[in-house]
């Protein structure tokens, strides 16, 4: 079938602001977004910008706004958009990002406000374990329920989360599901600094439980779930009562 | 580098939980307004007893009545999803959120039809007191 894919150009040398172009590809309903976008590359117009890697929904390059959704671009084929013959599909870069050349943003916000979480395991001061750190999966539990393990770190919840847009300063989805997956792992004990840096008017308190994070997620993550635990984590700290683990 | 004014602050997709916010700052603006409008005309009172039942006596119009069911469900809507959020923070539901929603929903069209169906013969012309 074929489909005519809207994509957001942006050449910050030539355009002061982007404006949409539109290209015809012959494509399959099986076929992903991201092959879509290589043909346009190999066959129309080889200026066209995108991240992507390992196109198997697994390395978080290729994240980008597909009919108005965050996702990985890789991961979306036609069928699963719904598209048919004559569709248009628009293609434009994450949102709440600088745009540095047509789909591809800059993500030094995302990541710098990552890294404000401690996304490492911090263990108790002394001696290292002398044997194999053994941990039984029930106490996993508690992250394993909000999937915050397995975040590639794509940016789709943080490009489709109103409250980063309304609050540049806002942590966002991304960045405070790290905190409760290590908060939350029982090998750490750096949760009383990494609640430090979520309890505070850009942290934690800016989720207004929207829940476009937890729909755009391509690995199912629910960060909703993750912050509001940190939010009673937070307060439980603020009165004193923090438990040594977390529930 | 471009840096895009608006772009994030609507996910034109949105889902229930996003209709669900947005709607819950609209019910709260209409709210707060009806709230500085309430004080208003019971600070009428200030003026004497006349005033204030003269006044009580215009608001005792049909048009107003009818106009307080839009009222009675934005205080609804705003109350019942506020319950919905408060179940969030108490680590209720976050897997189940769009349910939830429309279980508030449910209940909200019961309480506002049972509202209707008090209103309405006032509503209709028939006098207050």
């Amino acid at each position: 079938m074929r489909v005519a894919l809207r994509i957001q150009r942006y050449n910050p040398e030539t355009d002061r602001r982007p404006h949409w172009e539109t290209y015809g590809v012959e494509v399959t309903p099986q076929t992903p977004v991201l092959d879509a976008l290589h043909l346009v590359k190999d066959t129309q117009d080889g200026s066209l910008a995108f991240r992507r890697s390992c196109r198997g929904s697994i390395c978080g390059s290729c994240a980008m706004r597909i009919n108005g959704r965050a996702g990985l671009s890789c991961k979306q084929l036609f069928a699963t958009l719904g598209a048919r013959d004559g569709d248009a599909i628009t293609v434009e870069p994450l949102a709440n990002l600088p745009i540095i050349k047509d789909l591809v943003v800059d993500m030094t916000d995302f990541w710098a406000k990552r890294q404000a979480v401690y996304p490492w395991l911090l263990p108790a001061e002394g001696a290292p374990p002398t044997q194999e750190h053994l941990v039984a999966a029930t106490a996993q539990q508690p992250i394993m329920d909000t999937a915050a393990e397995i975040c590639i770190m794509c940016g789709a919840c943080y490009s489709d989360c109103p409250m980063v847009g309304l609050d540049p300063h806002y942590l966002g989805p991304a960045a405070l599901a790290n905190a409760y997956r290590f908060n939350a792992d029982p090998r750490d004990a750096g949760e009383p600094r990494r609640l430090e840096a979520v309890d505070q008017e850009h942290g934690v308190w800016r989720c207004h439980t929207i829940f476009n994070c937890v729909e755009v997620c391509p690995k199912g993550v629910n960060p909703t779930q993750a912050i509001e635990r940190l939010k009673r984590r937070a307060v439980l700290r603020r009165l004193r009562l923090l438990p040594q683990r977390p529930g | 580098m471009y840096t895009p004014k608006t772009s994030g602050y609507w996910a034109p997709r949105a889902g229930t939980g996003m209709w669900a916010w947005v709607l819950q700052r609209l019910s709260g603006i209409v709210i707060t307004l009806y709230l500085f409008a309430h004080i208003l005309t019971i600070s009428s009172a200030l003026a004497g007893g006349a005033s204030f039942d003269s006044l009580m006596s215009l608001l005792e119009n049909p048009l107003i009545l009818a106009l307080e069911m839009p009222l009675y469900w934005a205080i609804l809507y705003h109350g019942l999803n506020g319950v919905r959020v408060v179940l969030f923070d108490l680590g209720i539901g976050t897997r189940s959120q769009v349910a939830i929603f429309w279980g508030m929903m449910a209940v909200a069209a019961v309480l506002f039809a049972a509202g209707v169906y008090v209103a309405w013969p006032y509503i209709m012309g028939k006098p207050l007191a």
